[in-house]
Parts: C-alpha cells; structure tokens; sequence
C-alpha cells in the first residue's frame, strides 16, 4: 500500500529540482525575474524537499527492509522493439548519493545569496543551479544509461556556462568551452555505451540484483563485450572525473563563481564519473581489463596531480589538484572492488572539498586567524613527499609539475592544434574550389602570383 | 482532403506573395507576409485538426495528382513547413531583406506546401526547379558578391535537369538510370559531399529568410521518401547512407574550423542534413523514424537558430568566431535562444532533437556498427560548435555597443519555435507515432510479391497507371 507513495517520494526528488527550473527559467524568459529573496526560496525550497523525500525514502526502505525501489514513469518514446523508459531506481547507491547531493546544492543556494548578492548574473546563477540540481538527481536516480546521458548532457552544459560565468572577461570563456570540449569528446563514450547495451543485451537498464551491495547494468555475455562497454563506460567518466589526460579543463574551470566551483568540482560533478563506475561495476569487474583500466587511469592521475598541485601557486587550483587526486584513489578504489570505501571516500571528500573551496577567499584571513590563535607560525606541510623523491630528481620533477606534466602541450601541439590545421586546409581548398568555379580569372593570377615567389 | 487545404494556402500566399512585392518598404513587406504566413499556418493546423479527428474528406481522386491519400504525416509537415515560413519571415532583418525578398520567400514556401501534396514525379521535378530559380532570381540581385548566383546556377542547373530526367525516366520504367539521376539531384540539393560546395557561400552570403524558406523543408528529403523510398538497391542505398555519415562528421568537424558565423552554420546544417541522408537509406525503422524527426528539427531548430544569427547580425554586422566579442549582459532573450535552438537542433536533452538522434543511433548500430559511432561523434562536435559560437558571439567583452534585444515580434516567433521544440521533445509519442506509418509503408512495400523485386522502376509505372498509391495499404 506504501509503494506508490514512496513512489511519488522518489519522484519528487527529481521533480522539484525541476518544478524550481521550471518556475525560475519561465519567469526569466519573460523579463520578469523573481526577487533574489523569492529565487532563493524557490530554490532552497525545492533541495529542501528532495532532501525529506530521500529522507523518507531511505526510512521507508530501511523499514521494510527492502534493498531497492524501482519507479517505472513509463514510456518516453518507442519505436518497434527500441522503447525509452523512464525508471528511476533507489537503493543503497543512489538515495545516499540523492540525499547528498540535494544538501550540498541546498547550502550552497543558501550560502550564494549573500556571496553573489547583487550580482547581476544573481538569477542566472540559481537557474543554472537548479538545471545542474535536477540533472544530478537524474544521474544518480537513472534505472537506465540512457537516463544517466539525459542528465550527464545536462551537467556539462551547466558546468560550462558556470565556468563562463563572468562573461564579460575572455579568460572564462575560454575554459568554459574547454571543459565542454572534453565534455562532449567523453560524452561520446556513455552514449556509444547505452548503444552498444541496446545492441548486446537489449537494453541499457539496471538490471535485478545478483547479491552485490546494489544492482548493476545488464552484463553482456561475452568477455568482449563486457571489456568494450566497461572501456566505453570508463572513458565516459574520465571527463567528468578529470581524469588523465582529461584533466587540464578542471583547474580552469575555477574560474566560475566560488560557491558553483565549490559544487560541481568539489563535491557533485566530479564524482559523478565514480558513481557512474560504482553503478556499472558488475561489467567492470566481468571484463577485469576494464577494472584494469580504472585502476590504471586513477593512480596515474593521483601521482600526477599530487605532484603538479604542489607547485600551484594559488588556492583554487591547488584545491583543483588536491580534487583530482582524491578522485584518482576513488577510481583505484572502485577498481580494487572496494565499493564502500569508496562510497564512503566520496562523501568525505566531497563534504571537506566543498568546505575548503567555499572559504577558498577568505584564505589569508582565516591563515592569520590561525596564526593569532597559535601564537606562532603555521608548520609547513607536504614534506613527506620532498623526503621520499631523491635529490637528484626534485629539479626536475618540479619542472614536469611547472608545467603540468605537459599534458596541456601534448594535446595542443600533438593532437587539437594538428587536427585543426587540416580541417583548416580542407576547407582552403573548398573555398579554392569555389573560387575556381565563380573566380577563374581571380585563380590564375593567385597561381601565377604563388608561382613567381617560387624560387 | 490535402489537396483542398494545399490549394486553399496557394490561394492565399500566390495573390498575397506578389501584394508583399509591391508593398513600399521591407517593414510593411514583412508585416504582411508575416500574417499571410500565419494564416496559412492556421489553415495547415485546421488540416491537421481535420486529419487527427478523421472528419470526412472530399469524395474526389486524382489519378494523375494521388493527392487524396497522403501520408498521415503530411499535415504536420504542412505546419511545420509554415512554422518554418513564419520564423524565416517574422525574424528576417529588413536591412538585408527587399520587399521582393519577401515575396519570394512566400513563393518558395507556396512550392514547398505544394511539394508535399503532390506525388507525381513530374509534377515534382517541375516544382523542384521552380524553388531553384526563385532562388537564382533572388541570388542573381544581390549587389554583393557577384560570383553568388552564377555558383548556385553551377551546381543547381544540373540537380534540377538531373531529377527532371530522373523523374521522366522513372515514370517510363527505366528505373537504374532514373534512380541515378535522382539521386544526383537530390545529393546537389542536400549538399552532401562532394557535391556541397555551393552551399556555405549561399548561406554566407544570401539573405538569411531566403536560405531558410530555400533549405528548411528539405524538399530533397520528401522527393527522397516519395520516388526513392524502397526503390534502391541494397549496396546502393548502403552507399547512399555511407555518403551520408560522412557528410555528417566531416561537415562537423568543418564547423569547428569556421571563423565566420554563417559559415559555422552552413556546415551545422550540412552536418544534420547527412544524418538525414544516412538515416533514410538505412533499413531499419527505428533509423528511418530517427532521421524523419531530425527532417523536423532541421526544419524547425535549425531554422531557428538561423534566424536568431541573422538578427544578431543584423544589429553588429559580421559576425567573427575568431574571438569572443560580445556579450549577453543586455541581450539576455536573444542569447537564450540561440543557445535553446543551436542545442535542440543537435540533441539537447528533452527536446525533438534529442529524440531524433537518439533513435537514428540506436536503430543505425546492427546495419553500420562503425558509422553509428560516427553519428555520435558527429553530434558530439556540433554540440562543440553550437557551443563555440555561443561563446565567441555572445561573450567575451564588457562593452555594450548598443546592441539591443529582441523585439515583441521576434521574441514572439521565437517563443512559438521553442514551445514546439520543448513540447514535442517532452511529449513525442504522437510524432513518433505518425512517422511509424510511414515506415511500416516501407516494410508492406518492400514484401509486396506482385509488385516485382526491390528496385524494379516498372512497380512504380505500373501505380502511376492504376492510379494506386504507395501508401495505401
């Protein structure tokens, strides 16, 4: 008899994220924008009440000791044997990570009223927070990869246009669509990933539980399959997660506002790549080389980043750093199959990060605050390192970090920069050909222009 | 019934095009073209309307024009295409539009109302040209530049003689020359490569109202499903669709190299029009159905997005990519929407594109495993494109240079635009629906034993003789 009231707990999670995008995006369009008082209520109201309904979901579950809910919304759209549903499913991973997530979002919207006070993106930041809230909740709530992409398009294009925020300057702007590069380019892995579940398996929805913890996507059949799905599935959670050699976007992408930096790359978005691992970890760990891989990637991206973030010179981006290492031990945690502590490592990491970047500004205040209150000095820390790495390497090992492993320069100069030069070509010579056509003349004096520079 | 709804449009944009072309300024010319195009908008909805409640229809048929069974998604075509007409004339700048500009986007929109009422291959190929000359004749006046007109004439002259052969050869049952010559004049049209090359100079350089009536409703794709549907070969149509996802990346890709905004366009539009191409001519529905929604969203999204470009260009001039410029701070609306529609143009979550390239990947993957992961990449890189044009056009500067924002009348149009796109993403089930029909035609023809083998041009004399329709069935 509870059933469809947990059912409509459930929904609401989602749902009034999504009535507050709703309410604020409608008003907005039509030049009316709410009072900041009344957009922060609006938003605060809707986190607020998708923290009670996991609350109550998660009482409820724990009551009637069951392990998992499924809410099946039914159809979005069908066609012959294809059908896309809308199930939601809440068990042990989601409404913690739910739960969560709609606290973080509540407290920076309550945080963010007096820090953007007056600003005059103040509407468009709550907007886009919301839009980002309701795309999370999707994320985490999906029955199916193909929810998780709704919601995991949604995040990116959020994310982006909060790195842009300040608008008016070229350098946000850059890394805003920096970080929505990599976005799109790992995107490609999750929707390739749905597709190929579609093809292998028939569907791309959680499937029952096989006595793990939580359950998981459908395995495919075959070892071949289960690898290029679980490799499709990792490479997709290496953008958001900043992974190697995904990772120069998330030190820019602090350019944004403190209080969206604070949620989305230190608490929310950048651990949506592990929960996207912990949720397909039965195809991780039926491949063994795709749990090979997330091993891989996540210690080479903690050693990198707790390198490189020790020569940063500015708060955020140290912050940034110290993020991706976190996240690279999370990813060698799920790997190893260490699922709780790695639950438990995400909540951690995500409460401090989100702490330590929301007071990110008030940094030399709080330093001397400290310093008053000791008396003396504060000890320098992070030496252990500095005694482990001989003499002989730290010059330069402190270069490689300067520079960021020259991972930036290896994809602009190896990778985009050459890509781009011959797209550019190729279209010279369509523009040439079209000249041709239109300009013979115009062409023959090019060419016998280009032909008297000749030596 | 269709064809008394199309003849009651034409009766209502033929007098009114040439009224529009005599009026003494481009704002009056718009102001009435803009209400001749919603009044035909509301005679395609009553059509609709009439259609969906299936209230009885006229007791005539046209053996030479089989317009009396049209497909059950041609009335919502029909409004689509006027949705498109109003959006390319309620946003066209009167700074670069003519009165007479305006009397020849109604004339192309009158063709392609027509187009899509009339199945005969001849009465086909005759509109087909006429759509290309109002547009050479519009070309042909630009003062700037000159090479315009006679580059559209290079590639357009052989599409329309092409699909007139086609569509005589078709109808004498000489069904593999016809086929070829069709599918070259289409491929002109539709600007898939390497046949594209007149295209990104005709959006750069023509008045962005035109280009939409022109292109939006991809009269190549309706010529596509009536005279090639089931007809091809199997390798044929496998390579037709393999042309199609090339065009798609590499037009993508293109996008991304673009300095200049209208360019950026041109290979955005070049890009989704392949993912048409590709997914008419894959076998499986779902693609088919995939490809049919992405015809709409070009139709609707992409014209959109167009038109915002060309208001904003309107008010600043050249529109660079080069570097950010600009800045939304005081065209807050104008920005939304070219962002809104550049996204639901390439598959922005809950909107019709969303859902179009969703099903175009799923039901291409067991015919072109490799190529549907090219889709993906192809829609990953327009989303960078849209994305980067944001950016560079609407960013990056503190300065206001007196832009402003959009007026009652564009936002107005705007708004209508994205309240379909949104409504139809979120609620797709009865467009999906309707395409189904179509599909499953497909599938009752291609079983058909009495009409020969798959290809066989006679099948199709031999309707056009007993006067039997395609989709009767």
């Amino acid at each position: 008899m509870m059933k469809p009231v947990v059912d409509l707990m459930v929904l609401g999670i989602l749902g009034f994220p999504a009535l507050a995008v709703l309410a604020l995006g409608l008003r907005a369009w039509a030049y009316r924008p709410w009072s900041e008082r009344a957009t922060v209520g609006i938003v605060g109201f809707a986190f607020t009440a998708a923290v009670a309904d996991c609350a109550l979901s998660s009482v409820w579950l724990l009551t009637a000791d069951v392990t998992e809910v499924r809410v099946p919304l039914g159809s979005w759209f069908s066609v012959g044997h294809y059908s896309f549903d809308w199930n939601l499913i809440a068990d042990r991973l989601s409404i913690p990570f739910a739960a969560f997530s709609a606290v973080l979002l509540g407290l920076v919207a309550s945080f963010s009223r007096r820090y953007l006070h007056r600003e005059p993106g103040f509407a468009r930041f709550y907007l886009l927070l919301a839009i980002f809230g309701t795309a999370v909740e999707l994320v985490v709530l999906a029955g199916s990869l193909d929810l998780v992409f709704l919601g995991w398009e949604l995040v990116g294009l959020t994310s982006a246009l909060l790195i842009a925020f300040f608008h008016e300057r070229r350098g946000p702007v850059e890394h805003g669509l920096r970080a929505f590069l990599t976005y799109r380019l790992c995107d490609v892995g999750l929707l390739a990933a749905g597709v190929a579940l579609h093809f292998m398996v028939g569907t791309s929805e959680v499937g029952p539980s096989t006595g793990g913890p939580w359950a998981g996507f459908v395995v495919p059949s075959t070892w071949a399959g289960a690898t290029i799905v679980g490799l499709l599935i990792v490479w997709a959670s290496m953008g958001k997660a900043a992974q190697l050699p995904f990772s120069g976007w998330l030190p820019r992408a602090m350019e944004g506002p403190t209080p969206s930096s604070a949620v989305f790359y230190g608490a929310l978005s950048i651990h949506l790549g592990p929960y996207l691992l912990l949720r397909a970890e039965s195809i991780l760990q039926a491949s063994g080389l795709a749990a090979g891989a997330v091993i891989a990637v996540g210690a080479l991206t903690a050693l990198h980043a707790t390198f490189v973030g020790r020569t940063q010179t500015d708060i955020k981006s140290a912050l940034a750093y110290a993020s991706m290492t976190q996240v690279g031990l999370i990813y060698v945690e799920i790997g190893l199959g260490f699922r709780y502590l790695a639950v438990a490592h995400i909540v951690g990491h995500a409460a401090i990060r989100t702490l330590q970047i929301l007071r990110s500004p008030s940094l030399l205040h709080d330093h001397h605050h400290l310093e008053q209150a000791m008396g003396t000095q504060l000890p320098r820390t992070g030496g252990h390192l500095e005694r482990l790495v001989p003499n002989a390497l730290q010059p330069w090992l402190y270069r490689v970090a300067l520079e960021r492993g020259g991972f930036d320069a290896l994809l602009k100069d190896w990778i985009v920069g050459p890509a781009l030069r011959f797209i550019g070509r190729v279209d010279r010579w369509d523009q040439a050909w079209v000249d041709y056509l239109t300009k013979p003349s115009a062409v023959r004096e090019r060419r016998s222009r280009h032909d008297e520079v000749r030596p | 019934m269709m064809i008394a709804f199309a003849a009651l449009q034409l009766l209502l944009l033929l007098p009114m095009s040439w009224v529009v072309g005599r009026s003494n300024s481009s704002r009056t010319a718009r102001h009435r073209a803009s209400y001749t195009i919603a009044i035909a908008g509301i005679v395609a909805l009553a059509h609709l309307a009439w259609s969906a409640f299936s209230l009885p229809g006229l007791d005539w048929t046209a053996h030479w024009l089989s317009m009396e069974t049209p497909y059950s998604w041609a009335p919502a075509f029909s409004l689509i295409t006027c949705l498109m007409g109003f959006t390319a004339i309620a946003l066209s700048p009167i700074s670069e539009t003519r009165p007479t500009t305006f009397r020849r986007i109604l004339l192309l929109i009158s063709v392609a109302l027509v187009f899509l009422a009339i199945r005969h291959p001849i009465g086909l190929a005759v509109l087909w040209s006429a759509s290309a000359l109002i547009t050479w004749l519009e070309l042909r006046d630009l003062e700037q530049p000159r090479g315009i007109a006679k580059l559209f004439a290079i590639y357009h002259l052989p599409s329309a003689v092409a699909f007139a052969l086609g569509a005589i050869l078709l109808t004498q049952g000489h069904s593999a020359a016809g086929l070829v010559l069709l599918l070259v004049g289409i491929g002109i049209r539709e600007a898939v490569l390497p046949l594209h090359s007149w295209f990104p100079p005709f959006v750069q350089h023509a008045p962005m109202g035109l280009v939409v009536a022109f292109f939006a409703p991809q009269l190549g794709v309706y010529a596509h499903l009536e005279l090639l549907r089931g007809e091809l070969p199997h390798q044929l149509a496998h390579s037709v669709a393999s042309v199609g996802a090339i065009t798609a990346v590499v037009a993508a890709a293109l996008g991304l190299a673009q300095t200049n905004g209208r360019r950026a366009l041109a290979f955005l539009i070049m890009s989704q029009t392949g993912l048409v191409a590709f997914g008419l001519d894959a076998s499986s529905p779902v693609a088919q159905i995939g490809a049919l929604l992405t015809w709409q969203v070009i139709g609707v999204a992409t014209a959109g997005f167009a038109m915002t470009l060309a208001s904003l260009e309107a008010r600043r001039g050249n529109l660079s990519l080069t570097a950010p410029v600009g800045s939304f701070t005081r065209t807050p609306r104008m920005a939304v929407a070219f962002l809104f529609m550049g996204f639901a143009s390439v598959g922005l979550p809950l909107t019709l594109g969303f859902v179009a390239e969703d099903l175009l990947v799923q039901g291409s993957v067991d015919e072109f495993p490799v190529l549907a992961f090219a889709l993906i990449l192809a829609t990953a890189l327009n989303g960078v494109a849209v994305m980067r044009a944001f950016f560079m056009l609407f960013s990056g500067s503190a300065e206001h240079i007196g832009e402003c924002d959009l007026t009652r009348r564009e936002a107005g149009a705007l708004t209508l635009v994205m309240a379909m796109l949104l409504l139809t993403g979120l609620f797709p089930g009865g467009t999906v629906r309707r395409l189904e029909h179509v599909t499953g035609d497909q599938g009752h023809i291609a079983t058909e034993p009495d009409l020969g083998a798959v290809g066989d041009g006679h099948r199709r004399a031999a309707k056009m003789e007993t006067g039997l329709e395609i989709d009767r069935f």
